[in-house]
């Protein structure tokens, strides 16, 4: 029997991870901030152990957590960063 | 080894695509034939457990093929959970070619020279055999004998009959094994019903993205999802409104389809088109009992979680959920309704039919049966929305969805307010002290007030909207609880149903 699939199979098949870093001293970390309330101080804390390993971090904050990253956020992140730590809700 | 018999020649449709024939399969070289069923639990083990030896006989040039005495897709369905990599073919009733083959029970590996002879078979699991026949290394996990099922050419006709009666229901059981359901029975989309769906319409057109899978919805897609729900044909152009609505941006459909809320979308539809497509708006306007509520909201909420990737327990997150993610769709009784409806408050002529979807958690019913004044019965639809999100969560920020009953709405008429007067006293009616809000979850604009501050449940009474709907007996209105933190907005959409 043939069926018309009510997925967009193109977007359903898993993006394969990318390589993990084996040590994190020279790396480049992104910290993307969703605006989820108390968000930060979490980050701040992923901070501060991440730079205790040698990384580099920056911060990137997004417009609202309920929505999408905006494309020139994810672009500044993949162009500026190796790595990056995204805090998910509260 | 011997040859010790030729092998029946066949044609049987395969997986793959179209019909394969015993002497493709032995063109190249020898074909170990594995006659197995769905419903004999041996034919599964022997096929998952040969499966991760299939790519080392093909390397050694054996090809090998699953005969299932199953319809096709039932085939496919074992073969994918069986992770078997072989050729796979569905043999239908009367099962002549396991007839030929001579079987008396499955499963019976067959294997066959590329001379077409049989040069040996094994019945059942049979570790030690199979390893004899196919020279390769087999697990010593037990069990290492099994013994199997009778074949189905060896069943009489009235068992025959039995067996396809309860092959009819498999393709219903498929959409369960692909997951195209929200958990309940789906109407598979078969080519033709998603054709009927569309009507002539162009399905690859583009609706927009959705997310959370950033999926592009096409009018084929959003056809498959009221396929799928159940829809008739003559419902797809409001399901094609709804799914525009929540596409806007305004609406956020994506951080609604992933949040920990418990919101959902609702639906609400006015204008002709509600009688056209026998859409309820009276008795039981938010329960069960009409087709057209049921499978419209449910196709967008299809939508939503299997296109859009807001998957409950996967991509969608929400703790508790409401019963309204399953549908919620329903028409205004204007007939009744003594007020302009929702869809003119909203800039849409009368005579125009449109959708409005509002993001929302369940319906909380309000009873009241024993108001004397316009005020109080205002005050008592406030009060209770007053402690929808959470009690001391003031002003809500969001939009409060109420669905009047006709005898309160009757009332107010007779009392002589309109709707905007109903929003204006309601809005002015719900108000406290910041001091007595101050406690538990409350919002910055309570905690920064000083105690005798009066606070209102809503920013302002366009915050309050209001439709009309249910039985002519009873007093019970309702109002749906906001979905916030999402800056989302209703949006209504015309249905073009004429065209």
């Amino acid at each position: 029997m043939e069926y018309v699939s009510p997925f967009d199979e193109r977007r359903r098949a898993a993006e394969p991870l990318a390589p993990r870093p084996v040590d994190l001293s020279g790396t480049r970390v992104a910290l993307l901030d969703i605006t989820k309330r108390r968000g930060d101080e979490f980050l701040d804390r992923v901070e501060e152990l991440l730079q205790a390993r040698g990384a580099q971090t920056f911060r990137v904050v997004k417009e609202i957590f309920s929505k999408p990253a905006a494309p020139e956020i994810v672009r500044h992140i993949a162009n500026r960063g190796d790595l990056a730590v995204e805090g998910l809700a509260d | 080894m011997t040859t010790v018999a030729g092998a029946p020649e066949f044609s049987l449709p395969s997986v793959g695509g179209g019909p394969v024939r015993l002497a493709d399969l032995c063109h190249d070289g020898p074909v170990l034939l594995l006659f197995v069923s769905e419903e004999c639990p041996t034919s599964v083990l022997t096929l998952r457990r040969l499966a991760p030896v299939v790519p080392q006989l093909a390397g050694a040039g054996m090809s090998v093929a699953a005969v299932f005495e199953d319809p096709l897709e039932v085939a496919a369905r074992v073969a994918r959970r069986t992770a078997f990599p072989g050729v796979v073919l569905s043999e239908p009733a009367p099962y002549e070619v396991s007839r030929a083959y001579s079987l008396e029970s499955l499963p019976t590996a067959v294997l066959i020279d590329r001379d077409a002879h049989e040069v040996g078979r094994v019945v059942g699991w049979d570790a030690a055999g199979l390893r004899a026949l196919l020279s390769v290394p087999l697990t010593d996990e037990p069990p290492l004998r099994k013994p199997g099922c009778a074949a189905k050419n060896t069943y009489d006709a009235e068992e025959l009959r039995l067996v396809d009666g309860a092959g009819g229901f498999d393709e219903l059981e498929e959409m369960f094994e692909r997951e195209w359901t929200d958990g309940l029975p789906v109407i598979p989309p078969t080519v033709e019903r998603v054709e009927a769906m569309l009507g002539g319409r162009d399905g690859s057109l583009l609706l927009g993205e959705m997310a959370p899978a950033m999926a592009r919805v096409t009018l084929e897609r959003v056809a498959a999802c009221a396929v799928l729900a159940g829809c008739r044909p003559e419902f797809f152009p409001v399901v094609v409104a709804a799914v525009e609505a929540v596409l806007e941006p305004a609406f956020n459909v994506g951080g609604q389809a992933v949040t920990t809320q418990p919101c959902g979308q609702v639906l609400v539809v006015n204008g002709p088109v509600r009688e056209a497509i026998g859409l309820n708006g009276s008795v039981g306007a938010l329960g069960p009992g009409w087709r057209a509520n049921m499978t419209i909201g449910r196709a967008l909420r299809l939508v939503v979680s299997l296109t859009g990737g807001g998957f409950p327990g996967r991509l969608d997150r929400s703790t508790l959920g409401n019963p309204g993610k399953v549908t919620m769709c329903f028409a205004e009784d204007e007939d009744v309704s003594p007020w302009e409806p929702l869809h003119c408050d909203r800039g849409f002529s009368a005579s125009s039919s449109v959708v409005t979807v509002v993001g929302a958690d369940a319906p909380l019913s309000i009873s009241d049966h024993r108001s004397t004044s316009p005020l109080e019965l205002a005050r008592v639809l406030g009060e209770a929305a007053a402690a929808t999100w959470s009690p001391n969560w003031w002003p809500l920020g969001g939009v409060s969805l109420f669905v009047i009953c006709p005898e309160h709405a009757r009332s107010f008429s007779e009392w002589g307010w309109s709707k905007d007067r109903v929003r204006e006293e309601m809005f002015s009616a719900v108000v406290r002290s910041a001091g007595s809000l101050r406690w538990g979850e409350t919002t910055p604009l309570v905690g920064g007030a000083s105690d005798d501050q009066m606070v209102r449940k809503w920013d302002s009474p366009e915050d309050i909207m209001i439709v009309v709907a249910g039985g002519e007996a009873g007093r019970y209105s309702a109002v749906f609880g906001p979905c916030l933190g999402m800056n989302t907005e209703p949006i209504s959409k015309e249905v073009q149903w004429n065209t």
